[in-house]
């Protein structure tokens, strides 16, 4: 079986079917290696945090990000694997994804809580890969910081607050993977957003997090799901579909729906994320 | 309301332009958003190469269409630190430069813009209410909720922000990225209509009913809802025209500005 991450150049079919259990494990592979990239990230964040001042915090997560969104880090989940191996994910270990394997990442970055800097708003210290046609920033070919202090002002900074990919991790604490959605704030694009909180000494100092890209993910696990021996789709906990190969299912849409009835769909869960592969049933 | 305006409404007003022109372009798109309160008295302008990097355009097309806004009395270019553009013109939107905006745009232009923005809206709606989860509706209740409609700057930064929120529920990033670009360019004209209290108070009642309507899935009705809201700001501004072309003024006799 192929790595999800192999080149999308040359997506080639596994010769015999692939078990719907095996897709969603590669799928949960696929996002838990920039899971791993993230608790990287945010060990050596939440260890430089007690000293650190802004701008230095600043540098240490250009240093961080910037790689990834280049397509030039060698994750964390790589070195990992090639330690503990790979096999419960039914995949080739992932120190063998192939030189130049598309860089899922679009966007990346730590947000201090307010409380970082007592009296201070919320301090960004996120990244934009290079984006095509985006309408704030037209085509960038290198990595632009997100300049709210100069763009937005505090309204938008206590309005993002309530949004879902700062909310959920900073109130539970927890892991939590917001999407797909598009995302009308930087990336304008269909993206899916992960994030995980900062703790030091039990309190939240931010939240670090990664954006995504659906068009990336599926260049990463279209050869996974054109595996299984029926039309499938990835979706997530309510439905939205993210990669599909049911030529009547569009990114987008939601299932169950009309045309799409939960009874004419195996549904299955992928391990540790808010993902299922759908898998159509046989007719009767 | 200040703490309405959204973040997209405020940074349409610097996504990039098309070819001709470009001087004059930037001094319109920034005009646009000084004489309709977009943005604000005292506030400064990002940079010039920020400007021009934003426009897409070169720094000296950038000078030069902030020439303009000093010439029109818009800005005002301090030195030395904490220098640069800022503007300059009060909270309230400026009668005669509303005029000249109004002269200088035909009704040609202005009903053609209106048909191309009402189609994309109308796809966005549409989209959004097949394709918005039971959560979604939610959001948008909430986020609906809390808009302010009793005042002038803060109804058109909601009724933009409403705009933008039905295109991302559409999960089209074209969709999206389509009206921030035609609201940057239309979007002040568009929504100068909402300077009347009585369009203010119709408009927020169809958002309620769009929001109902993408609730039970209904797309055609939601498209049909937008549409009637982008005729009636249309023909609102077509009016406008015709009464300033007239020699009259903005606003009806009997309508009060806020």
């Amino acid at each position: 079986m192929r790595h999800p991450l192999s080149a999308p150049e040359t997506p080639v079919v596994t010769p015999a079917p692939l078990a719907p259990q095996a897709c969603a494990a590669a799928v949960s592979a696929a996002v838990a290696d920039v899971f791993t990239v993230l608790e990287d990230w945010r060990d050596r964040v939440a260890a430089a945090v007690p000293l650190t001042t802004t701008t230095e915090l600043d540098a240490l997560v250009e240093t961080l990000v910037l790689p990834a969104l280049l397509g030039e880090a060698e994750p964390a989940a790589h070195r990992d694997a090639a330690q503990h191996g790979t096999a419960q994910h039914g995949t080739a270990p992932h120190g063998t994804a192939p030189h130049g394997a598309p860089a899922l990442l679009v966007g990346a970055g730590f947000i201090a809580t307010a409380d970082y800097r007592p009296g201070r708003p919320a301090h960004f210290a996120w990244w934009l890969g290079p984006l095509a046609s985006n309408p704030l920033l037209g085509t960038t070919l290198s990595p632009t910081r997100l300049d709210l202090a100069a763009r937005v002002h505090t309204e938008y900074l206590r309005d993002f607050r309530g949004l879902e990919w700062y909310r959920v991790p900073e109130a539970t604490g927890r892991a939590h993977v917001t999407g797909p959605y598009v995302d009308h704030l930087c990336t304008f694009d269909f993206i899916v957003t992960l994030t995980l909180p900062v703790q030091v000494d039990g309190g939240t100092v931010g939240v670090i997090g990664a954006d995504v890209s659906v068009t990336r993910l599926e260049q990463a696990l279209l050869p996974v799901l054109l595996g299984l021996s029926a039309p499938a789709a990835l979706v997530n906990a309510v439905g939205r579909v993210m990669i599909s190969t049911e030529a009547t299912l569009a990114a987008g849409d939601i299932v169950p729906n009309p045309g799409h009835p939960l009874t004419g769909y195996d549904r299955v869960p992928c391990p540790g994320i808010p993902f299922d592969v759908i898998v159509r049933r046989p007719p009767e | 309301m200040e703490a309405q305006l959204r973040p997209g409404a405020r940074e349409a007003i610097f996504a990039q332009l098309i070819e001709a022109g470009r001087a004059e372009q930037v001094a319109r798109r920034l005009t646009d958003a000084i004489i309709l309160g977009v943005l604000t008295a005292g506030e400064r302008l990002p940079s010039e190469q920020e400007l021009a990097r934003r426009f897409g355009v070169a720094l000296i097309t950038v000078r030069e269409g902030l020439v303009i806004l000093r010439e029109t009395g818009l800005v005002e270019t301090r030195r030395g630190r904490g220098g640069g553009s800022f503007v300059i013109q009060a909270d309230a939107p400026d009668e005669t430069l509303l005029h000249t905006r109004l002269r200088g745009v035909a009704h040609v232009e202005l009903s053609d813009l209106a048909v191309y923005f009402s189609t994309i809206i109308e796809g966005c709606a549409e989209r959004a209410a097949l394709r918005a989860a039971p959560q979604d509706a939610d959001r948008l209740s909430e986020w609906l909720a809390q808009a302010d409609w009793d005042r002038d700057a803060g109804a058109r930064a909601n009724a933009g922000g409403f705009y933008l929120e039905l295109a991302v529920l559409s999960q089209s990033a074209r969709l999206v990225r389509e009206q921030v670009r035609l609201q940057a360019e239309f979007g002040p004209l568009l929504l100068l209509g909402l300077a009347d209290p009585s369009m203010r108070a119709s408009v927020a009642a169809c958002n309620t009913d769009v929001v109902a309507a993408i609730r039970s899935g209904d797309g055609p009705h939601a498209r049909t809802l937008v549409a009637g809201q982008v005729r009636e700001l249309a023909e609102w501004l077509h009016a406008a025209k015709t009464r300033i072309e007239r020699g009259g003024t903005l606003h009806a006799a009997s309508a009060v500005s806020a």
